[in-house]
């Protein structure tokens, strides 16, 4: 398996050498023209429209729109100018093939078909599909409940898939923009699902329409370059993280009002080993080149466990000894939290530490939330743990202690603890076992540990299956030493027992 | 040296003592005799504090130890068991070693912890108290590889380290085999000669006459009968302790 995937990956690597290597070997490498011409010569429609690419409303020769912005960064980055090339959108990526510009960059989400005949840069927009109803709609709250109605979409859109695939709607193509939300307006069409940029500028300013429900879908605007300019790709790469980086990036989408928190997903690429490599690539890269990030999530996810767990030892502890030896106010509470605890999903408690708990405000960094909702829960089981330990500690002992004058502290702490650890520590080992595991549910509050960092790699590679084993491998080989603990424990409490 | 007046033990409905009156003299040896469930265990138990009781009062040399009705004593109840618990050191049937203390640990434990000797001191006596058992060799043994009957003796050294005015003994050798019984009764009847004033639960009846001062009949929480051993054995004068004795010794 080892010998073939390194075989596979070392034919995959070396076809993907000659490819990019040949053509620039003997012709003028793209760059070069570019550099020579003095402009790069991009590809979009001013006729889509706003907030992409516009004519500016006071001055028409003009183009503006943040695909412009972004286009002339590009461009200074390269050292030459931007010069826009007027394409419809719909031809944008057969005249791309034919050599008509460089690069075409018009709202053109990264979609596995395009990507059989083009590059695409990494991502420099998430968009999401907005959904836009009358200000007056009482039925429509969401996409779930658009059948038999009329939607407008623009043609070719991934919101045309969606509404697609959602099945008996009603779907009217537009071409432009402006005009489904002139017609959603008019009372033409029932609703209209766009990208939340197109809504945020032609739906959302429309005093007679409101947004319905929150963003649905998600994906990717990439820059899409000819298949045998992997060197130019890997220059628009390059320059797009150092637009993210130094911040410009999220300058022009603050401008045009196009920053929100998806955006941060950009960011992934950032931090991650494979920030260099596009969508396609990491499809095709060997499987070690995710290694890095993995093991950095397996990393985090050690470190949560040991912390939460350091927390629930102690705050099971003493848990247990309020809920056995404390006074009765106390030791009520005590039992209380353990019953709540035990009996309410570790999920739910998440939830509420991280989200719920802002509202009446107490703000909890995700690392500290996840410290504190694994460990106060696995606290809970702790306590019943300890508490077995020291119902197994015969009478006598205590009564021994205290017959000698210690103090029911000292004779807990010398006396009873001791022996109940150890016939708790078996359980106490199966326990943190099972936290280990559980620690993957934290990644729903933005940690990215290992199941989070699996699920952000899959979903961008669609390698569910080989991933999926290498994260479960992972678990297992962490896992599996603790195991063999408990065990060799639990057969040295027998054998103490004789 | 040990005074109990008016004893009155509840244990739920059941009345168990009815008012129990007793006076041990400095250096005297009590012997407490009776069938299973009479209360000689309890008896042991409420003067060493381990059980409370609801009317009357235990004075151990010159501490009070009051009624408690409540569920949980106060601090100054708590404190007064405590001093008690100092001044009478306590053996039970089931000897209760630490388990997870060696032997040397589990008789210096209390004099560091509790009295704040110094570990030398500490260790010193417990050495020299397990010369006295002629258990030198067994000092880093664990409690579980030893024979009862060395348990036993490791338990009473234990107590004994804390340099109590008075021992309890209950049943000191009931869970032990027969052929162990002697060497732990040899290590009492030792401390017994030097003056050790000493309550003993027992069922020896060949021991309570040698060693006691004075026996007590317990029966069904009455003190039945209390005199010297010459006098209870051979003339005992109530119906009851006629009954037990006959049982006992037959
Ligand atoms: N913890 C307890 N709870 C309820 N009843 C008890 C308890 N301990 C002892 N008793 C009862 O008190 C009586 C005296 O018991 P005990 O003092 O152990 O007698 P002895 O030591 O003479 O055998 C018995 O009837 C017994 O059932
Ligand atoms: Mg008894």
């Amino acid at each position: 398996m080892k010998r073939l995937l390194r075989i596979l990956s070392l034919v995959t690597g070396l076809a993907i050498l000659i490819y990019w290597a040949t053509p620039s070997q003997f012709t003028e490498s793209s760059i070069e023209k570019i550099k020579n011409r003095g402009y790069l010569l991009w590809g979009s429609d001013a006729e889509g429209g706003a907030p992409y690419v516009f004519p500016a409303p006071e001055e028409p020769s003009k183009l503006i729109g943040f695909e412009v912005d972004l286009a002339e960064a590009i461009a200074r980055e390269l050292g030459v100018k931007a010069r826009q090339s007027q394409n419809a959108w719909d031809s944008l990526i057969p005249a791309l093939e034919r050599g008509d510009f460089d690069i075409a960059m018009n709202g053109l989400e990264i979609t596995p078909q395009r990507e059989k005949e083009i590059l695409f840069s990494i991502p420099y927009y998430i968009y999401t599909e907005q959904l836009v109803v009358k200000k007056d709609e009482a039925v429509i709250n969401d996409t779930t409940q658009l059948k038999g109605k009329k939607v407008g979409t623009l043609s070719g859109a991934v919101a045309q898939d969606i509404l697609e695939n959602l099945g008996g709607v009603d779907i009217k193509i537009y071409s432009g923009q402006a005009e489904p939300y002139e017609d959603l307006a008019l009372g033409r069409l029932d609703a209209v699902l766009l990208d939340l940029p197109i809504a945020a500028y032609y739906g959302k300013p429309n005093p007679k329409l409101k947004y319905a429900g929150p963003p649905v879908g998600e994906g990717f605007y990439g820059i899409a370059l000819r298949k045998e300019d992997g060197e130019l790709k890997k220059e628009v790469d390059r320059i797009l993280l150092k637009l993210l980086q130094t911040g410009e990036l999220k300058q022009i989408y603050e401008k045009w009002d196009l920053w929100n928190e998806t955006q941060e997903k950009l960011f992934l690429n950032l931090n991650k080993s494979i920030s260099y490599t596009s969508i396609e690539e990491s499809r095709k890269a060997p499987v070690y080149t995710f290694f890095p990030m993995l093991l950095k999530g397996a990393g985090l996810t050690i470190f949560i466990s040991f912390v939460s767990m350091a927390l629930a030892i102690t705050l099971g502890l003493s848990l247990t000894i309020i809920r056995l030896y404390g006074k009765p106010p106390l030791s009520s509470l005590s039992t209380a939290y353990i019953e709540l605890y035990r009996g309410t999903p570790l999920l739910i408690q998440l939830y509420i530490l991280y989200y719920g708990l802002p509202n009446i405000g107490i703000s909890l960094s995700p690392l500290v939330a996840a410290f504190l909702g694994l460990g106060m829960n696995y606290a809970a089981y702790e306590a019943e743990i300890y508490r077995a330990g020291i119902m197994s500690v015969p009478k006598g002992q205590m009564e021994a202690a205290l017959s000698l004058g210690m103090t029911q502290n000292l004779a807990l702490r010398r006396v009873i603890l001791p022996q109940a650890l150890r016939v708790a520590t078996p359980g106490i080992t199966n326990d943190f076992i099972a936290l280990f595991k559980d620690s993957s549910l934290v990644s729903v509050i933005a940690m990215v540990e290992l199941t989070k960092t699996y699920n952000i790699l899959a979903a961008s590679t669609l390698r569910f299956f080989e991933l999926g084993l290498i994260v479960a491998f992972l678990y297992f080989v962490m896992s599996y030493p603790l195991s063999l603990l408990a065990r060799r424990l639990e057969e040295k409490l027998k054998g103490s027992k004789k | 040296m040990i005074t109990v007046r008016e004893l009155h033990k509840y244990y739920g409905a059941q009345h168990l003592f009815k008012g129990i009156n007793l006076e041990v003299q400095k250096g005297e040896v009590v012997v407490l005799i009776g069938p299973s469930g009479s209360g000689k265990s309890t008896f042991l138990r409420c003067i060493n504090g381990l059980e409370y009781f609801q009317k009357g009062e235990i004075i151990v040399d010159g501490i009070e130890l009051h009624s408690i009705n409540r569920l949980t004593p106060g601090k100054k109840d708590m404190e007064a068991i405590r001093n008690v618990r100092l001044k009478a050191g306590m053996v039970f049937q089931q000897f209760n070693l630490f388990p997870h203390m060696r032997v040397l640990e589990n008789i210096i434990e209390a004099p560091v912890r509790v009295l704040g000797l110094e570990k030398n001191t500490a260790v010193e006596n417990a050495l020299s108290l397990l010369k006295r058992i002629n258990l030198e060799m067994k000092v880093h043994s664990y409690p579980g590889e030893l024979s009862g009957g060395e348990q036993q003796r490791v338990a009473i050294a234990r107590a004994l380290a804390m340099k109590p005015e008075a021992m309890l003994f209950d049943e000191p050798t009931s869970s032990l085999d027969p052929e162990m019984v002697g060497e732990v009764l040899s290590v009492i009847k030792g401390l017994v000669n030097e003056g050790l004033t000493t309550l003993i639960a027992t069922h020896e009846m060949g021991f309570a006459r040698e060693v006691a001062d004075r026996v007590v009949i317990f029966d069904k929480g009455d003190v039945i009968e209390t005199g010297p051993p010459d006098e209870i054995f051979a003339n005992p004068k109530t119906e009851r302790a006629k009954t037990f004795l006959s049982r006992i010794l037959s």
